[in-house]
This record gives C-alpha cells, structure tokens and sequence, in this order.
C-alpha cells in the first residue's frame, strides 16, 4: 500500500516538474528580452551575466534615436480605428449568421473563414500596387482596410458564436412588447453580448497589433508601425541588441496584458470560435 | 420592390456591408494579382508588356529555386505540424490534470502565442547566436559543445524549433479544451468491458477528438505552410537559401533584390491555389465531421 502511494507521488512530482519545464521554456525568451534590454554596453556579449545593476539606457535609446514613440503612435491609430470598424460591420454580419436563417447560410459563412487562410504574401502583391497607383502607400488608411480583410472574418465567427448563446427567448418577449428587430438587437442583444464584444475586440487588437506583412510592405516612413521594428536590426547582428530588446519589450508588453486579460477565450479566440 | 425584398430576406441588411466589403477586398485584389502574374511588371519601372504565361513556365520549367522552395514549405509545414500535434497532445494531457495555480500555468503557455511573431524572430536570433547567444552559452557550460544554430546546415533545423516552441501550446491549448469536453460514459462502459490504456485512447479518445484535431492541423498547416514572420526577422531566407520558404522566396523576387513583381505575383498565384485546396479539402472534412456527430 504505501509502496503504492509513494510511486503516485513520485509520478505526480514528474509532472509537476514537468509542467514547471515547459512554462520555463515558454517564458524564457521573454525573460531573455527583458534581460538584455536592462544590461549596459558591454554587459550585452555576455550571457553568463545574469546579475547587474539594471539600466534604461537602451529604453532612452529607444525612444531619443529610433523614434519609437512614432511608431508607437501609428500602431495605436490603425489598431484602434480597424478594430472599431471591424466590430461594428462584423458584429452585425455576426447578429444575422446567428439569428437569421437564410439559404447558403453555412456556405458563406464558411467561404468567409477560408479567408483566414488566404497568404499574406499573396494578397498583399496587388494592394501594394493598386496603393502605389492610387498614391495611398503610407497611410493609415491602407493599412486599416488591409487588417479588416481578417479582422471581419474573425469578428464575425466569434461573435456568431456568443449572439447564438443568448437565448431566443428573451427577444421573443421583446418583440411581443412591440420591438422591432433592429430595436432588440440594439437594446436587448447587445448589452447581453458585451463580454464577448469587449473579448473579440481585444483579439482584434492583438491580431492588428501584431501584423507584420502588410506593415512591411505598405508602409515605409508615416505610417510605420512597431512590428516593423525588425528591419531596423536586420543588418546590424552585434552592436544594437540592447536597443532591439528594448524595443521588442515595448512591442510586445502591451500584446501580452490584453492576451492575459482575454485567457478565459483564449482557445475560442484562436480557433475563431471553433472551440469553446 | 427593394422594401420587399428586405422584407422577405431580413438577413439581408445586417450581413451586406460585411459581405460587400470582403467581396470586394477579395476579388479585387485576386483578379488584379492574376493580372499581374502575366505581365512583366517591375517595381519602379514606369511601362510593362503582356507576357502571358511566360512567368508560370519559367518558374514552373526552369526555376530550381522556385522548386526548392516550395519543397522546403511542404516539407517544413508537415513536419512541424505533426510534431506540434504529438508534443501537443502530451502537453494537454499534462494539463488535464488538477493542478495548484493552473491560470499561471496558462499565462505561461499563452505567452509564445501571444508574442508578436516578428519580434519572437529576432530575440530567438539573438538567443541562438553562436558566441553571443545564451543557448549556446547554457549548451555549452552543461555539455561542453557549441552549436552554430543558423549555419546554413542548422538554420532550417533552428526555425523548425522556433515555430515547434511559438505553436507547440496553441495545439496543446486547443486539444485541452478538446480533452476536457469528452464524455464520461464511454470510459467507464470500456473499462467494465476490460479495455486497456491504449485501446481506451485508441477506440475512444481519439474518435471523440477528430474534429478537434482536425481544426488544429487545419489551423497549423495552412500557417506554417504560409510562414513569414518569423524566418524574415530569423534568418532572412539564408543564408544562401536554406531558410526560403514560399513566402520569402516571393519577397526576394519582388521586393528585396530584383522588384520583379510579375515573378513574384506568379509564384504568389501559385501559393495562393495550394492555400486554398489544402484549406478547401480540410475545411470540407470539418464540416462533413461536424454533420455525422449532430
């Protein structure tokens, strides 16, 4: 018997460890970054160092001679207006997939989640030559239509799923009152979808913010945004990594308190609702 | 005769502008993508002719880059993909478990997922270089050995590795959420009938689990197959060409080194009709799935 209790512990503290590993393995990039963005100068060639006296140095650096704050100002713009649009026009598409039912129903739906699949780099081709025609490469603009094209199809899957969970009952009622649909779905249906609005428009924001194809190629200068960063370090592999960190640490900080903030539809955020 | 036909499809008016909208931010673009695939458009040139076809037999003939490409994508989305299933189911078994302070656990593993793709690129390229590195550094003082991880002999094998570490938890995470729906019953009919482990996850497990699983390798091979964040800011398709994936291979032809946009657009048609059959055939398997289960 307690041969038998002391395996299942053992057992149960390899897993344990075992989890510790991968969370460790998870984070440690990461912490690597935060690491190397605090170290100074010489510091930087030396990773057996792993105590010292932090600096802001490559934060200060950062901001004086790369103009992060430019970019950080243009990732904001085009994040905030895509993922406002995005809800309005994918949350309404959304309200009519779930309540609606109306023939091709599934097949539209599906032909707009096989744009999730479609190739950045195909698409972005011709948008990148229908801009430069248009004189629009470099603007806002482009990139915030650009991000739609899966910010919609993504809002839209979501969002179904949550208006579908929202019982049919509760606007029975409403409509006996004398509402009219597009009066339910203001006053009734949207107030009681609001978690999952806050939770689709916060993905619509870490999917734009993190976008780096079109950013790359549409933009060039105005409206550059902070995934671009990387070309600033392509060429330059020694001297600027602490200046890299520091600017993939403010990059990436604000991504991951919205994902933290969204774990609880985490996974039916990643498989566009698929999994709830 | 519009206000009747609003009446009779109500649908209508809340699903247009979304419709409307993605049609034309589809076709668009892919009518003018096929367009350009047969011209000899170049990047700053200010005319350019009709060549037909000749982009498409040039790279399908005569282009051994295009072909190593395209190999090296294949290659690397199914290998990455079944590894990434195999780690992952464990990963989820792992979680499936009670457990003190899951939520930090989870924090964890969201972490890769989260992270922006380009910047992930680059703290790994700083992490796996060579001298400077810290993996190398901890390979080195636990083992003895340096590796060059972004030799052109490692550097397919490193980027396999970052995009193992950057999706590994995203097929746990799914197959977890799948783990955590099966029914009890099943189980407990099979272990009164004397099933084994294996024929338990064999017979039960893994058919409960199909359209999970399905979803992810939907998710997993079309994005790996589509990869550019990543290698990009890694190792920039090098060095020669060990890393140049579809995706790159259509940014060195357009944009870095010779603008030939007319080749890339081809090459990009090309990736574009492999996406979407691939995706076609999965996505029909899904729903077929969904269908015989309701």
């Amino acid at each position: 018997m307690s041969l038998v209790n002391i395996k299942s512990i053992m057992i149960n503290n390899l897993f344990r460890l075992l989890i510790i590993l991968v969370c460790a393995l998870c984070a440690f990039p990461l912490f690597w970054m935060l690491i190397v963005s605090l170290k100074s100068g010489v510091l930087i060639l030396d990773p057996s160092v792993w105590f010292f006296t932090p600096t802001l140095e490559n934060y200060q650096d950062a901001f004086f001679y790369r103009n992060i704050l430019d970019y950080i100002k243009n990732s904001f713009i085009v994040v905030v207006i895509t993922t406002f649009f995005s809800i309005l026009i994918g949350g309404m598409a959304a309200y009519g997939f779930a309540r609606f039912n109306f023939k091709k129903r599934e097949d539209t739906a599906f032909w707009i989640l096989s744009l999730r699949m479609l190739p950045p780099l195909a698409t972005v081709i011709p948008f990148f030559v229908m801009a430069h025609l248009l004189k629009v490469l470099d603007t806002h603009i482009v990139l915030i239509i650009c991000y739609m094209l899966f910010n919609i199809p993504f809002t839209i899957w979501m969002m179904r799923g949550f208006f579908e969970e929202i019982p049919e009952e509760i606007e029975e009622a409403a409509f006996i009152d004398g509402c009219s649909r597009f009066q339910v779905f203001i006053k009734i249906v949207l107030p009681l979808a609001i978690p999952g609005l806050i939770a689709t428009g916060i993905f619509c924001i870490i999917n734009s913010w993190n976008e780096f194809v079109f950013a790359l190629f549409l933009t060039s200068s105005d409206a550059i945004t902070l995934p671009t960063t990387v070309t600033l370090f392509l060429s330059i592999s020694g001297v600027a990594w602490g200046e890299m960190s520091a600017v993939g640490v403010i990059t990436v900080i604000p991504v991951l308190i919205f994902a933290m903030l969204v774990q609880k539809y985490m996974i039916r955020g990643l498989t566009f609702g698929g999994v709830k | 005769m519009i206000r009747n036909y609003l009446n009779k499809n109500p649908h209508f008016i809340y699903i247009m502008p979304a419709i409307i909208l993605l049609g034309i931010l589809t076709l668009i673009p892919t009518i003018f993508l096929y367009f350009i695939s047969m011209t000899d458009y170049e990047l700053g040139s200010p005319s350019f002719n009709f060549v037909w076809f000749d982009n498409y037999t040039r790279l399908l003939l005569e282009s051994d880059e295009f072909w190593h490409s395209l190999r090296i994508s294949v290659f690397f989305s199914v290998i990455v993909t079944s590894i990434q299933l195999v780690l992952g189911f464990f990963l989820a078994k792992l979680l499936d478990r009670p457990m003190r302070f899951k939520f930090l656990v989870f924090a964890c593993l969201i972490i890769p997922i989260a992270m922006t793709p380009s910047i992930t690129g680059q703290i790994w390229k700083l992490m796996l270089n060579a001298e400077y590195g810290v993996i190398n550094y901890l390979l080195s003082s636990l083992t003895g050995l340096k590796v060059i991880w972004l030799s052109t002999e490692n550097a397919f094998l490193s980027t396999m590795l970052v995009d193992i570490w950057q999706n590994t938890p995203f097929v746990a995470l799914i197959i977890y959420a799948g783990l955590k729906s099966l029914p009890e019953d099943p189980y407990e009919a099979a272990v009164m009938d004397g099933a084994s482990k294996f024929q338990l996850f064999r017979h039960i497990t893994l058919p409960l689990l199909k359209p999970i699983i399905l979803l992810a390798i939907i998710f997993r091979l079309i994005d790996s197959l589509r990869t550019f964040d990543i290698p990009f800011s890694l190792t920039q398709g090098g060095p020669g060409n060990a890393t140049e994936f579809l995706s790159l291979h259509i940014y060195r032809l357009g944009f870095a080194q010779t603008g030939w946009i007319g080749r890339a657009s081809a090459t990009s048609v090309i990736l574009l009709i492999i996406t979407t059959v691939i995706s076609l055939i999965l996505i029909r398997m899904l729903r077929k799935g969904v269908q015989d289960t309701e």
